[in-house]
């Protein structure tokens, strides 16, 4: 049988590819690194104010200063610390992403666990709803929101909590459809626990896999969305320093100080890969299909 | 067939409706009074404020409101801007045209790029797989305002007489002005391709396991022929569906890069109009936004409906 699968066409091999034993250390080690790079994230925003070298608004006459032993990613246009507005401004565009996207899935929760266990008319009314938002493109959606009720912290997160519910309550929802056909619901409903108990204790943790792989990605497309909407100057209002925002100031001298830029472009893609890198970790540790 | 076209247009109705609202809610949901922000000034007398109020017909009730400015749509009447005072149909059309050129190439470079690096992964396995896919995963946490803008700096610091801001009209230089647009969408393409390529994978592994493959494997045509006729042919299917659904991210992507390269397309007048808080503009630029990525998404299910015929709608 061995010889016989050799001559054939490797693409007529039908074994799934990641099959091979080395693949489930590979996995884990996925996993690992995504929680590693979150760690670490957290830890160098959360210490922010304590670690960072200079205060993170303050100006001084050395302007575009290249890196140096004092300022080790050098300074920006008027002056300011690179390095110290980069810790600072994590904290700004990461607290809007994660405060968002909890939002996003409680929203969510409710209204997937609604629409899919109670169905019926509920079940039309929410996903029609949810249809319309969808409708729009996410980001042109987000631009028009924040333009129109004024570019505030708590307006951002808002906004980014309404554009990515619909996603959140698809995913929610299309597991509870089959999970409370399930034996064990029905068994506890002929014990008589209660419809709301059921939905919580019995269907919901049945459910959670695929929710958190969607939280981890939503959580990477709206670092894209904040520092995307800052860097078109409807983010966090200045001086307070965001990744967005400080890419976008840093175009104008970019070419005298090559690492205005490349920070916060650094900073910015390493966050996106690290929710990338978990997504990716949790699918497979949670064994959910890919998309 | 005309079923599953008509019972996707009718769908659309309700969702239309919805999106028309919301795009009109969005002007009237403004911090302070919509007409002072007409004015553009808050310096306004009470009596001029009223005249422009009744100029604008916010003294009916609103859903009065809203038919007169949804009859108005109807017309292609998208109001005008509060900054140039002209109807905002005029300038936007021929920005969209700006904008649809950047998105088509950006899409048509995204599919040659995803299809190509599918292909390879799916047929060639192994390390190849892996390092595709690993590149895949890099390219989707690079977002395409970080790739423009890193490409803008590389340029202007190795090749500063590249000139990649001037970007040049259609009709005034057809090679110069794709000249001018092609680093531009390769920055919207990059992201869009892993998409591409994710699906091209998966579509050919799952074609390659069909018992029509293995039988024309085994009446002996060569392996190239099987590539082009079997395998591409019947993966191709999905993976133009997935790039049609990848209108809407490279519309938003497009305001974001039009903005760096300085491109006047419907992008940079979005940017423009946020700036100088043109709500018209903001306004008529979303919805026919979500308007062409509506129908581009029901053209594409009717399109897979038509090349699979497992496909069905009750």
């Amino acid at each position: 049988m061995a010889e016989a699968r050799s001559i054939v066409d490797p693409a007529l091999d039908t074994r799934p590819i990641a099959e091979a034993p080395p693949a489930r250390k590979r996995r884990h080690l996925l996993l690992a690194l995504g929680i590693a790079m979150l760690l670490a994230m957290l830890l160098v925003t959360a210490l922010g104010p304590w670690i960072a070298p200079y205060d993170a608004i303050a100006t001084s006459p050395d302007s575009l200063a290249g890196p140096s032993t004092q300022h080790w990613l050098g300074t920006d246009s008027i002056g300011r610390d690179v390095l110290s507005r980069l810790i600072i401004g994590g904290r700004t565009t990461l607290l809007i992403t994660f405060v968002a996207v909890s939002l996003a899935v409680a929203a969510g929760l409710v209204l997937g666990l609604v629409s899919g266990y109670v169905g019926g008319l509920a079940d039309e009314l929410i996903m029609r709803g949810l249809d319309i938002v969808f409708a729009f493109p996410v980001f042109l959606l987000a631009i028009a929101v924040v333009a129109a009720l004024g570019p505030t912290v708590p307006n951002l997160i808002l906004t980014i909590a309404i554009v990515y519910t619909p996603i959140m309550a698809r995913v929610v929802r299309a597991p509870v459809l089959s999970v409370k056909r399930w034996d064990h619901v029905e068994a506890a409903r002929s014990v008589g626990v209660g419809e709301l108990r059921i939905a919580i204790v019995h269907v919901l943790p049945m459910v959670m896999s695929p929710i958190l792989v969607q939280t981890s990605l939503t959580l990477a497309n709206t670092i894209f969305t904040v520092t995307a909407l800052s860097f078109l100057g409807i983010g966090p209002p200045p001086p307070d320093p965001n990744w967005g925002g400080m890419l976008s100031e840093a175009r104008q001298f970019m070419e005298l100080a090559p690492l205005t830029v490349i920070g916060p472009a650094v900073a910015i893609v390493f966050a996106t890969l690290t929710f990338i890198v978990l997504a990716n970790g949790l699918r497979d540790l949670l064994d959910v299909a890919g998309h | 067939m005309t079923r599953v076209v008509l019972v996707r247009l009718a769908w659309m109705l309700p969702i239309l409706f919805g999106v028309s609202v919301v795009a009109f809610a969005l002007m009237r949901a403004l911090p302070g009074d919509f007409a002072q922000a007409a004015a553009g000034t808050a310096d306004l007398t009470p009596e001029a404020l009223e005249t422009i109020r009744r100029g604008l017909g916010l003294d009916q009730p609103i859903w009065a409101q809203y038919l007169v400015w949804l009859g108005g749509l109807a017309s292609g009447d998208f109001g005008s801007s509060f900054v140039t005072h002209k109807p905002v149909l005029g300038e936007l059309l021929p920005r969209l045209a700006v904008t649809a050129e950047l998105t088509l190439m950006a899409g048509a470079m995204a599919m040659a790029l995803g299809v190509f690096t599918g292909l390879a992964s799916a047929r060639l396995r192994g390390r190849t797989d892996w390092f595709v896919r690993g590149f895949n995963g890099l390219l989707l946490a690079v977002p395409n305002f970080v790739v423009a803008t890193l490409i803008v700096l590389l340029a202007g610091l190795y090749f500063p007489e590249l000139g990649i801001f001037n970007y040049t009209p259609f009709f005034t230089d057809p090679l110069g002005n794709l000249g001018s647009m092609l680093l531009p969408a390769f920055s919207l393409a990059l992201a869009v391709s892993v998409t591409i390529s994710e699906n091209t994978r998966a579509a050919v592994l799952e074609v390659s396991s069909q018992d029509f493959v293995m039988v024309a494997r085994a009446k002996g045509l060569r392996p190239g022929a099987i590539l082009r006729n079997y395998l591409v042919r019947n993966a191709l299917t999905p993976v133009i569906t997935v790039t049609g659904l990848q209108l809407a991210s490279l519309l938003g992507g497009s305001i974001l890069i039009e903005t760096i390269f300085t491109i006047p397309g419907m992008g940079q007048y979005l940017f423009d109009s946020i700036t100088s808080r043109d709500y018209p503009v903001i306004q008529a630029i979303v919805l026919v936004a979500a308007v062409i990525v509506l129908l581009v998404n029901v053209l594409v299910d009717v399109a897979y409906a038509r090349v699979d015929a497992r496909v069905s709608y009750g």
